[in-house]
């Protein structure tokens, strides 16, 4: 009884994703190459993850897919388990900044890998070809006065503050002192007189960017964004700034439960078949770590987003700056 | 067994379809008037829903109204032009100020009245908030610049007069008082200098749930509220969490929520109607109706989607009524057709019961009940069948049994002279000897031949040879008593039966009387003639034990009697001892030491011959 339970419960690998990650033709075809059953949980938010991972003593989940700041929490409160490199041959066909992965916080620690990224998207400056004749090549444009009232942000705090620093130059955007902080808000007030207005919807942005002839806008959504704007009707671009892009990152790990490390290990290893990471580029618009999209090159600079310092400074600065503050009451 | 068979049978089959009638009339009645109801729920909730939208938008065009009038006022313009926001003391934008105070005074659903520049990066001039139980000015520092809203650049991009209607969110504006948090609708309209260029807009904010109270004002308090922006967010759902769900990240669709509703975010203005009744799985329990209305026209296709929900249960407490009634309307019309259905089955199956009475009973005369003859319908035209049948029967019957016992008559008598025959005298005679043994009674047997009646038959001819048999019969017949039996055995032969005390008289009393009156001459065809006779007497139990063997003896005295001369009996017993007489001469001869007393008239030889 003992061991058929034991190998009945070797043979199902019990994988926590986000939509898009385990389509079922993906999940079909480990099934049947490795001869084992796979339980797919689907979460839509950071909070749904963080609820999951947290039902019961321990995990029940063998493999989850999270952004690097999740990892982080995770692998610091031992919910993961370490990656032997060795078991996952597919990481050599990962570019090369994706193979550094202690240059990549939070998925090394004490020298131990804890995650192996598998997706993630940039936010990048989106332009209207029409008015914008050459590719703009810094986030400072969008304080160009020239494109006054047909700019659009991102209603969010934390990135605004980050890509801002990055357009100050400022060597971490994650960790801003509070000299950076006060010179940042003049410069997102400044930002905010030159904007139409703020977005929190893609389908938003884009019924703006189509009715309000925008030129510019910061592409909170990435390349995912980009499809909608065309249907919208926009001709738009993509830029990543050479100062640098914030971007997020999903990565695979195991949790410090999995039953079956072997088959958890080979489901990381077939999460990186180039057939099983293309479909994420095809299906959903994000970018995978076997090919650099077209938009980006070896060379981009990209910065995949860490907590920051506080984020209710921020939040409640934020709130202020959006609303219409102006400079003197700071 | 059988008569109840039927009655049963009959009684439960009429009973079951009774009661299945009245049950499925009612069934059907009950959900007919079910899907009535939801129907009809559906019409009224639909007019509701328009209803609700038309008041909505009636509620939105009299805070434009108001707008309108602010933007209108001549001070409006002068502020909006020259006003920089920092200036402590402007008499003309105080006077306009008290003028906002009072619309917001007067309108509790308002949260926020304000005149904005487009200069200034859209900077407030005058700004009133709603604040707990009152309203508050915003001092001069706490004006903010507005330019980046949609409610300011959109308003400022239209025609003096045309009014902007924002989409419906909630308010993040920080700083905004009672208005914080708050999903807010907000109405503008630009301001015009004398020579029509916009300056700056008038902008109210109203709170969405006063806003629907006001609209919903009469509707049951059962009904539930549903509202969507355009792309189906929720933006009023009976579950508060659910609304306002992109402001939260988790967004929330009515699409998703009432799949039905997917046609009103494409392209069709059809309203919606769903019942929990046909589509249980969309719309579990409920009654919903969804209608798409425009909403800020001046803005292009916008639109909101409205709903209302009605709880099933409460749609149907008619139908549960009614089904209440129903049920005991049912019960009472089973209770009626089962009494009815016992009552007709027994009156069907009563004027068989008698048929089938009388077919059992057919050969006794008794009759148990008059057959129903008289009916007109089919059970007459069978009783009237059965009652021809039987009185034919009956006939038939009668006729067969004469017939059958004349032909027992032919078979046991003589046709002649209507004696019985030979036959039936054995039977009489074994009968007779039967009871005779148990009794002790005793019985002569007298065997009577005609001595002349030969040479009458070849004098006079075999139809004068009848007649004399006949009234030799007769004369047997009158003299003998009605106790005793005469019968002809065929020929000139006839044979009597004695019994009783009176066997005893045989010989001579009764053969001499026979004899005589045989002797007595008769006339036939005016012939005379004599025809005489000879009997032979043997008696039970003395002469035999059998019909045969007295027959055989009464036989043997006769043919004595008869070699003895005419006129003459012999009785077997004086038979006998002629013989034994004779057989002891014989013995004589041989041993000489028997004597015999007995001397017989004649030689026995002679006697037998």
């Amino acid at each position: 009884m003992l061991i058929a339970h034991a190998s009945a419960a070797e043979n199902v690998l019990r994988v926590l994703a986000w939509p898009g990650y385990a389509d079922p033709d993906v999940v079909k075809g480990f099934e049947s190459r490795y001869h084992a059953k796979v339980e797919v949980t689907l979460i839509d938010s950071d909070e749904a993850l963080w609820d999951k991972m947290h039902q019961g003593k321990t995990p029940q989940f063998d493999v989850l897919a999270a952004n690097t700041a999740e990892i982080q929490r995770y692998a610091h409160d031992n919910l993961l388990a370490p990656l032997d490199l060795g078991s996952l041959p597919n990481t050599k066909r990962q570019l090369p900044r994706f193979r550094a992965l202690s240059s990549i916080a939070g998925l090394t620690k004490q020298g131990a890998v804890y995650a192996i990224p598998f997706t993630y998207s940039t936010m990048g400056l989106i332009y209207d070809r029409k008015q914008v004749s050459v590719a703009p090549h810094s986030m400072n444009e969008l304080w160009n006065p020239r494109y006054r009232g047909k700019v659009l942000d991102y209603n969010s705090a934390q990135h605004n503050f980050s890509f801002t620093a990055l357009a100050l130059g400022y060597p971490d955007p994650f960790q801003l002192n509070s000299a950076q902080m006060q010179t940042i808000t003049r410069k997102l007030i400044d930002l905010r007189r030159n904007l139409l207005t703020y977005y929190n919807l893609p389908e938003e942005a884009a019924a703006f960017f189509v009715q309000h002839k925008v030129a510019l806008m910061f592409g909170n959504y990435g390349t995912q964004q980009l499809e909608l704007l065309r249907r919208a009707g926009a001709d738009v671009g993509y830029v990543i700034p050479d100062e640098g892009v914030l971007a997020w990152l999903d990565c695979w790990s195991m949790t410090s439960a999995a039953a079956n490390r072997p088959l958890a290990l080979a489901w990381i290893n077939y999460m990186l078949e180039p057939d099983v990471s293309r479909l994420l580029t095809q299906r959903q618009g994000l970018a995978n770590t076997l090919t650099e999209p077209p938009e980006s090159t070896g060379k981009s600079h990209i910065l995949w987003i860490e907590p920051v310092e506080n984020i209710d400074r921020r939040e409640a600065l934020w709130s202020r700056i959006v609303s219409g503050d102006r400079p003197e009451r700071f | 067994m059988m008569r109840h068979g039927l009655t049963l049978k009959l009684s439960v089959l009429l009973a079951l379809i009774g009661v299945l009638a009245s049950g499925t009339t009612g069934y059907y009645a009950y959900r007919a008037n079910r899907t009535m109801l939801v129907h009809e729920a559906e019409r009224s909730l639909l007019t509701s829903t328009e209803l609700l939208g038309q008041r909505f938008t009636m509620a939105i065009n009299d805070i434009a109204a108001d707008a309108l009038v602010l933007s209108t006022m001549p001070s409006a313009a002068t502020v909006a032009l020259d006003d920089d926001g920092r200036s402590v003391d402007n008499p003309t934008r105080d006077r306009l100020a008290q003028v906002f105070e009072s619309f917001i005074a007067q309108h509790p659903e308002y949260l926020q009245v304000r005149l904005i520049a487009r200069n200034h990066y859209g900077l407030e001039l005058i700004r009133i908030d709603r604040e707990s139980g009152g309203t508050v000015r915003v001092q001069e520092s706490a004006l903010q610049e507005k330019g980046q809203f949609a409610y300011v650049f959109d308003t400022l991009a239209l025609r003096p007069g045309r009014i902007y209607i924002s989409p419906i969110a909630v308010n993040h504006e920080h700083g905004a008082h009672a208005a914080e948090g708050k999903p807010t609708l907000r109405v503008g309209t630009p301001v015009a200098d004398a020579r029509g260029g916009v300056v700056g807009v008038v902008v109210i904010d109203v709170d969405l749930a006063s806003l629907l109270r006001l609209s919903q004002a009469d509707l049951p308090a059962d009904y539930q509220v549903y509202l969507a922006n355009e792309w189906g967010d929720f933006l009023v759902h009976p579950d508060s969490s659910l609304t306002f769900g992109f402001d939260k990240g988790r967004r929330v669709f009515m699409q998703e929520s009432f799949a039905a509703t997917k046609a009103l975010f494409e392209q069709s203005t059809q309203p919606v109607l769903l019942n929990g009744l046909t589509q249980p799985n969309q719309a579990a329990n409920h009654v919903f109706s969804f209608v798409r209305r425009p909403f800020g026209e001046s803005q292009g296709n916008r639109f909101i989607v409205i709903g209302l929900g009605k709880p099933l249960h409460d749609v149907l407490v008619g139908a549960n009524m009614l089904g209440n009634s129903i049920v005991r309307m049912v019960l009472i019309f089973s209770a009626f057709a089962i009494l009815l259905a016992i009552l007709f089955a027994r009156a069907l199956t009563r004027p068989l019961h008698i048929l089938a009475d009388a077919a059992t009973h057919f050969f006794s005369e008794h009759t148990v009940d008059a057959l129903p003859l008289r009916r007109t319908d089919e059970i007459g035209v069978l009783a009237r069948c059965f009652d021809r049948m039987r009185r034919e029967i009956r006939v038939q019957m009668d006729e067969l049994r004469s017939k059958q016992h004349e032909l027992t008559h032919l078979a046991s008598h003589d046709g002649l002279t209507g004696l019985p025959n030979r036959m039936l005298f054995m039977q009489k005679l074994e009968e007779a000897i039967d009871r005779a043994r148990g009794s002790g009674e005793r019985l002569a047997v007298l065997f009577i031949d005609l001595n002349r009646f030969k040479q009458i038959n070849d004098q006079y001819g075999h139809s004068v040879g009848d007649d004399v048999l006949a009234i030799v019969a007769r004369r047997l017949q009158d003299v003998l008593h009605s106790g005793d039996f005469v019968a002809r055995l065929g020929g000139d032969e006839f044979i009597v039966l004695i019994r009783g005390e009176r066997s005893a008289d045989a010989a001579p009393a009764i053969a001499a009387r026979i004899v005589r009156t045989l002797d007595d001459e008769l006339t036939i065809d005016d012939q005379p003639m004599t025809v005489g006779a000879s009997i032979g007497i043997s008696q039970f139990p003395a002469d035999g034990d059998s019909a045969e063997a007295l027959l055989l003896n009464a036989d043997a005295a006769m043919y004595a009697a008869k070699s003895g001369g005419s006129g003459a009996w012999v009785s077997y017993r004086e038979l006998i001892d002629i013989r034994r007489a004779r057989t002891g001469r014989g013995k004589r001869r041989r041993s000489e030491r028997e004597s015999e007393k007995v001397e017989p008239a004649d030689d026995g030889a002679d006697v037998i011959a």
